[in-house]
């Protein structure tokens, strides 16, 4: 399982103590690097998972609604400042931040994604797409500090960086809905 | 007729017999305009080798500040940028049969345009209303009309990009489930660059533009910087993605063998395509305003780079060695010998190669922090672009001209035009090790670059570098027989050499390999990631540069 090599690679990259602070001494690289590669890792190694405990996913996530949801809790939670606070002060919030986005958010997702039809892909899209704006503005507009560990200037700079991800994901989205796939 | 059917059926850029004569046209009037700026460049480049080492003086009315920046310009811009795109719709028309003739219309458009914008620019700077250099840096102001120049010239190579998009697209449609020669696919890549390169710099003159006016009063240099790198850092690597078009498809047949594994060649250009735009970070080294963490960072980016540069080192080395064993090589080194030294399409792209070693050494110096320090706008830092776009890139081209013009002006390449780029070879790699060399070791001993005169009143340091100014020169003499030789090839083989036919050298791919994976072409995606990719690298510098800017600054005029 050469992927699942990858993935593990990565992960254990992720956690090096140079890699993690690096990465979490600026909000834009903890919020949009950090924890989506921790996502991807997890992803990576899912199909690894699946084969070896198959049962497991058929039971807990047979229709793929469960894994997907339990992906929108966790994500949706690793989005509110507090946590991100939370994670850079206690060792046991950066731990579980370490665990939950890669087994609890990459391996769902992965497991989910070919089981739902494509209304969900497009709406869980979506949700990550409006999630994306509306931090994005809020971010930009609010003149408070609502880190402790970040300046307002790293706040402001998140904020972008969410519209520019968020761009990404409606021409992403766009070029899906009305390009030919094999044509773009 | 059954066979002839068959061979109807085939897929058209196997039985494509060439160019399209119309096409051809187009890549030959860029061929002119690419030549005629270099003959113009080299006059300019001679002038400043000879100022630097005093021998020689401008005449009254001429500033060197004019020459370097009409030479920088010149050669850097018009010179590579019309070659690339000459070569690649060349390389375009080949692969698909022949351009669609709506396209054909909006490339003549681009070319006009193109035109355009030089001749204003340059005439700009011929006024001496510009002597700004080729990197424009605010808060030096040239005339308004030197950065209209710029967007006309930005428009026509948008024309052509869109052109491009069009054909591409067009060839999809009409071969479901087909993936595209490879020649089209480096040309796809080079263009999805062009566009996304020329981005940054059209923001930049957009800024520029309304503060020489006077309608703004100042302007945020830090902002203008960066985004002037996004430009010139990219356009390097649309020059490298131009020249290993040439080196994995077109070397291999040259010295009688295949192309490597096309996936793999796949990935190069797409690796290049995404994490290319971040690395112009590594030439604002020194610039405050960019935090050392952020520049750290981009050290990362910019050495990305060697990964698809080593994977092409290792792919040429398979394809020679491959080829020369096919031709009897014994032994460990007994392949190289094989190889076609007495053949130019082979010999310059193949110096061209070589010279990327020491190339490639050197920017990773110019890319660390603490040695950056040491070869900062020094002549090093001459030394060695000289040796990375006027040797890897400009052999590569000059290679290229040997088979491209004659095929595209139905001549034959002789024997003795054969003997003569061979020689002008030797001579433009001889110039150029004499002048990059000493270039190199001048700047280590802090020798300035974009400087007159360094004799700093007679100071036994700055003294000391002109035994180094005398070796460019010497270098840049050389340089100039090397021009002129090669501007009389391009042109004989363009008007006079015996009419015939001429090679369109691509190689084939070797026998069984693995189908090419149609993901290779999602094009769409590979621009997208590019622009998160550009989104995750720009935002901290330049949110910050602008939320926490300084006073901005007024235009200057400082010749
Ligand atoms: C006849 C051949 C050439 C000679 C003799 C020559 C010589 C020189 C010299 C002496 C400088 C001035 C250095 C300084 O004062 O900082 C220079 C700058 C430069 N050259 Fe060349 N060069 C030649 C060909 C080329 C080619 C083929 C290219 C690119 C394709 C090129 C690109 C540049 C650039 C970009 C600069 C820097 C301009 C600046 O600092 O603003 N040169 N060259
Ligand atoms: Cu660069």
């Amino acid at each position: 399982m050469k992927q699942a090599g990858y993935g593990l690679t990565l992960y254990i990259i992720l956690i090096l103590p140079p890699v993690s602070e690096l990465l979490e001494s600026m909000m834009v690289f903890h919020m949009h690097t950090q924890m989506p590669l921790f996502v991807f890792s997890g992803f990576l190694i899912a199909p690894f998972l699946q084969r070896k405990f198959p049962n497991f996913f058929n039971k807990w996530n047979r229709t793929g609604i469960p894994g997907l949801l339990l992906v929108v809790l966790i994500w949706t939670y690793w989005q509110l400042p507090r946590a991100m606070d939370d994670a850079l002060l206690l060792t046991m919030v950066e731990l579980f931040k370490f665990i939950s986005l890669p087994f609890l958010v990459g391996v769902p997702l992965h497991d989910s994604w070919k089981k739902v039809n494509a209304k969900v892909q497009y709406s869980f899209l979506i949700y990550i797409f409006l999630s994306l704006i509306i931090t994005g503005f809020l971010y930009i507009w609010l003149d408070e500090q609502i880190c402790n560990n970040y300046l307002v200037i790293e706040q402001q700079t998140l904020g972008w960086s969410s519209l520019a991800m968020g761009f990404c994901l409606l021409l992403y989205l766009s070029m899906k809905l009305f390009g030919k796939e094999n044509t773009m | 007729m059954e066979q002839v059917q068959n061979i109807m059926k085939k897929p058209k850029s196997l039985i494509s017999l060439g160019v399209n004569t119309q096409d051809a046209r187009i890549s030959l009037t860029y061929f002119t305009t690419s030549f005629a700026t270099l003959l113009i460049g080299g006059i300019l480049g001679l002038i400043q080798g000879l100022e630097r080492a005093g021998l020689y003086q401008l005449p009254q009315g001429f500033n060197y500040y004019q020459v370097l920046s009409a030479h920088g310009l010149l050669l850097l811009v018009v010179f590579t940028a019309t070659f690339t795109i000459g070569y690649q719709l060349a390389n375009l028309s080949y692969a698909f049969g022949g351009l669609l003739p709506g396209v054909r219309k909006m490339v003549w458009t681009g070319i006009f345009l193109k035109l355009a914008g030089v001749i204003l620019t340059v005439t700009m700077i011929a006024l001496n209303e510009a002597s700004v250099l080729y990197t424009f840096y605010p808060p030096l102001a040239a005339h308004p009309l030197f950065y209209v120049g710029l967007v006309i010239l930005v428009l026509g190579i948008w024309s052509v990009c869109l052109a491009v998009f069009i054909n591409y697209r067009h060839w999809r449609k009409e071969h479901p489930g087909q993936t595209t020669p490879i020649l089209s696919f480096f040309a796809m890549g080079v263009f999805i660059l062009w566009f996304f390169a020329s981005l940054g710099v059209t923001i930049e003159v957009f800024m520029i533009i309304p503060w020489v006016l006077g309608i703004t009063e100042t302007i945020n240099v830090m902002v203008t910087r960066t985004l002037f790198w996004w430009f010139g850092h990219t356009l390097v690597n649309i020059w490298y993605i131009v020249a290993i078009s040439a080196w994995y498809i077109i070397v291999p047949k040259i010295i009688g063998g295949r192309h490597f594994n096309e996936k793999l060649i796949r990935l190069v250009v797409i690796l290049l395509v995404i994490l290319n735009i971040p690395g112009g970070f590594h030439h604002q080294i020194v610039d405050p305003g960019i935090s050392l963490t952020i520049k750290f960072l981009h050290v990362f980016m910019s050495l990305s780079i060697a990964v698809p540069s080593l994977m092409t080192a290792f792919a040429m080395f398979y394809v020679m060695e491959k080829a020369g064993r096919k031709k009897g090589g014994q032994g460990l080194f007994g392949w190289f010998r094989k190889l076609p030294w007495g053949d130019v399409r082979f010999l310059a792209p193949m110096i061209a190669m070589i010279a990327f070693i020491p190339g490639g050494a050197g920017g990773i110096v110019n890319t660390s922090n603490q040695m950056n320090q040491v070869i900062h706008n020094t002549m090093w830092v001459v030394g060695h672009f000289h040796l990375t776009v006027g040797v890897s890139v400009v052999l590569t081209f000059f290679g290229i001209c040997y088979w491209l013009i004659p095929h595209l002006s139905k001549r034959q390449l002789t024997q003795r035009m054969n003997k003569i780029g061979i020689i002008q070879t030797w001579i433009w790699t001889a110039g150029m090790a004499i002048m990059a060399g000493s270039m190199h070791i001048a700047g280590l001993i802090g020798d300035p670059r974009r400087t007159s005169d360094t004799t700093y009143g007679g100071s036994d340091i700055a003294l000391s570098w002109l035994s180094y100014e005398y070796i460019f020169a010497i270098g840049a003499a050389l340089l100039f027989a090397g021009v002129i030789i090669q501007v009389f090839a391009v042109f004989h083989m363009m008007f006079f050499a015996p009419k015939g036919h001429t090679e369109y050298p691509v190689a084939l791919p070797e026998e069984d390999q693995p189908a090419v994976p149609m993901w290779t072409e999602r094009w769409g995606l590979w621009s997208i990631l590019l622009i998160a990719v550009v989104a995750m690298a720009y935002v901290i510098p330049i949110v910050d540069m602008i939320v926490n800017a300084p006073p901005g600054s007024p235009p200057f005029r400082t010749w």
